[in-house]
């Protein structure tokens, strides 16, 4: 991607105020994911509500992005990398949003497990988390930097992703039979697992938006295509 | 038995029937090799580029990297300045030199027609405009006349805003309706190829947006060049787009490849507006 900087220094100003918030965004749903665990596994409601309460300003940016990035597309007319540059932002900010809604959801069922006796079985987040978040980092972290092979080893990292959420649903519904008295904390469990897998989805999304961003390719649902 | 095909006196009469000639399409253009200089200074430098027929291709590029003398090579437009001639490589349509000593130019004006970017309509009617081609091409029959002239407005979509007003001015017509004229006239007299230089560049936006939707229409039966400033109406009207920098060819492609990810580094430049 060239670094040349555009004649109009507007445009230039506009695309790095575009870049910021979604640099922001991220941050903010890294933050409230990670609240939103420690909620979970520390047992620490005020660390849930306050990841609740992050999802606001996180809702605030994205609709500032998808501002800022129209206002981009009307006043520049951006074509090529530009225009890439601009929708891959956009994209990504949806993405963001939604992760930032699932730590909100993970929260709201952490609250609801911190009112009952701990389960071992939540020790069965952790792993999920740890790799949902590694997906993040790296999917925000090939995005900033430009790096097309960083973002591509996102995308296959997803199945291992989904393949936790499968074993540890498993693992809970196997528990349930055995411990009906427990039965919603383990739901409560299976939904927040969903929620780490969803992450690791949106995770994959991110990734395939930064590819196209720097190398204009396309390589969304290619794992799919394969495994047919 | 004899085989009559192995007979001496047959044998050298039957051969392979010859190859047939491969004739290039109608208002295809090939440009080879081509160098151009005014004088001394030279402003084309090795370009080469097919130009598709019933096709838009778009010439873009900054101001004076020679996109628009390119062009007027087409139909020799340059000849009518001093000193300004090809020193190598051809320009060929449908296989034809253009610059061959026996081309009669004024015949390859009326296959290659100019649109320029300020408008130019006669001091004449509108009807008269559209009519002066044929005139001077010996046509005198006043059915053929009013049929092409008609024709020649419709093609340009601008028949039905002036048919009840064949004989005002065009001079009295607005900027947009002028050059919705010119293409008329033009195309009164079939030509192959239309080129444009900048033919928007004096519009407002909606005469630019007939314009535009003129382009569409007409690359159906004609090969069409533009020359154009402007980026959007590059990505809007034309197929292919050739990229000029400093009297070179740098790229040639598909516009949406052009546009959203041209091979060359300096291309990206230009249009992302990082210099020009």
């Amino acid at each position: 991607m060239t670094n040349e900087k555009h004649i109009l220094a507007t445009f230039d100003e506009a695309l790095a105020s575009l870049r910021d918030s979604v640099l922001l965004m991220s941050s903010l749903t890294e933050r409230s994911l990670d609240r939103a665990i420690t909620g979970l596994l520390k047992r620490d409601d005020d660390m849930c509500a306050i990841a609740i309460a992050d999802d606001e300003e996180i809702d605030q940016l994205e609709k500032q992005v998808d501002k800022d990035g129209i206002d981009l597309l009307l006043r520049f007319q951006p074509v090529a990398s530009d225009l890439r540059r601009v929708v891959s932002a956009m994209k990504l900010s949806s993405n963001l949003e939604r992760m930032a809604d699932q730590a909100t959801n993970i929260a709201r069922r952490a609250r609801k497990l911190n009112q009952h006796p701990p389960l071992p079985e939540t020790e069965l987040i952790r792993p999920m988390y740890l790799h949902a978040m590694a997906m993040f980092k790296d999917a925000i972290d090939a995005y900033v930097r430009a790096d097309v092979d960083l973002a591509r080893s996102v995308v296959p990292r997803d199945e291992g992703l989904d393949e936790l959420n499968r074993t540890t649903g498993r693992r809970l519904i196997e528990r349930m039979a055995e411990d009906p008295s427990q039965l919603r904390g383990y739901l409560n469990l299976i939904f927040i697992s969903r929620c780490l897998e969803r992450v690791g989805d949106h995770a994959t999304n991110m990734a395939e938006d930064a590819v196209y961003a720097v190398a204009a390719e396309d390589i969304r649902h290619q794992h799919l295509a394969a495994s047919r | 038995m004899v085989n009559i095909l192995e007979m001496p006196e047959i044998a050298h009469t039957v051969h392979e029937p010859a190859p047939i000639a491969e004739t290039p399409p109608l208002g295809m253009i090939e440009i080879k090799q081509v160098d151009f200089a005014y004088g001394n200074h030279q402003v084309l430098h090795d370009v080469n580029l097919s130009i598709p027929p019933r096709a838009v291709t778009a010439f873009i590029g900054p101001s004076g990297c020679g996109k628009t003398t390119l062009l007027r090579c087409l139909n020799r437009m340059n000849d009518l300045i001093d000193g300004a001639h090809i020193t190598r490589g051809s320009i060929r349509i449908e296989g034809v030199d253009i610059n061959e000593p026996t081309v009669d130019v004024v015949d390859l004006r009326r296959r290659v027609g100019m649109v320029f970017q300020k408008s130019n309509p006669f001091p004449k009617s509108i009807y008269d405009n559209v009519a002066y081609g044929l005139r001077i091409a010996g046509v005198t029959k006043r059915t053929a006349i009013d049929e092409a002239v008609e024709k020649s407005l419709r093609s340009a979509a601008l028949w039905d805003e002036v048919k009840d007003r064949l004989h005002v001015s065009g001079y009295g017509l607005s900027g947009g309706q002028q050059q919705r004229l010119c293409i008329a006239r033009a195309l009164a007299v079939e030509p192959e190829i239309v080129l444009m230089d900048e033919p928007c560049s004096a519009l407002d936006p909606i005469a630019t947006a007939k314009v535009e939707e003129l382009i569409r229409q007409l690359k159906a039966q004609y090969t069409i060049v533009i020359v154009t400033h402007n980026m959007q109406q590059a990505g809007r009207c034309s197929d292919r787009t050739a990229f000029f920098y400093l009297g070179r060819l740098i790229e040639v492609d598909d516009t949406a490849k052009i546009f959203s990810n041209p091979s060359q580094r300096q291309t990206e430049e230009y249009i992302t507006g990082r210099f020009g």
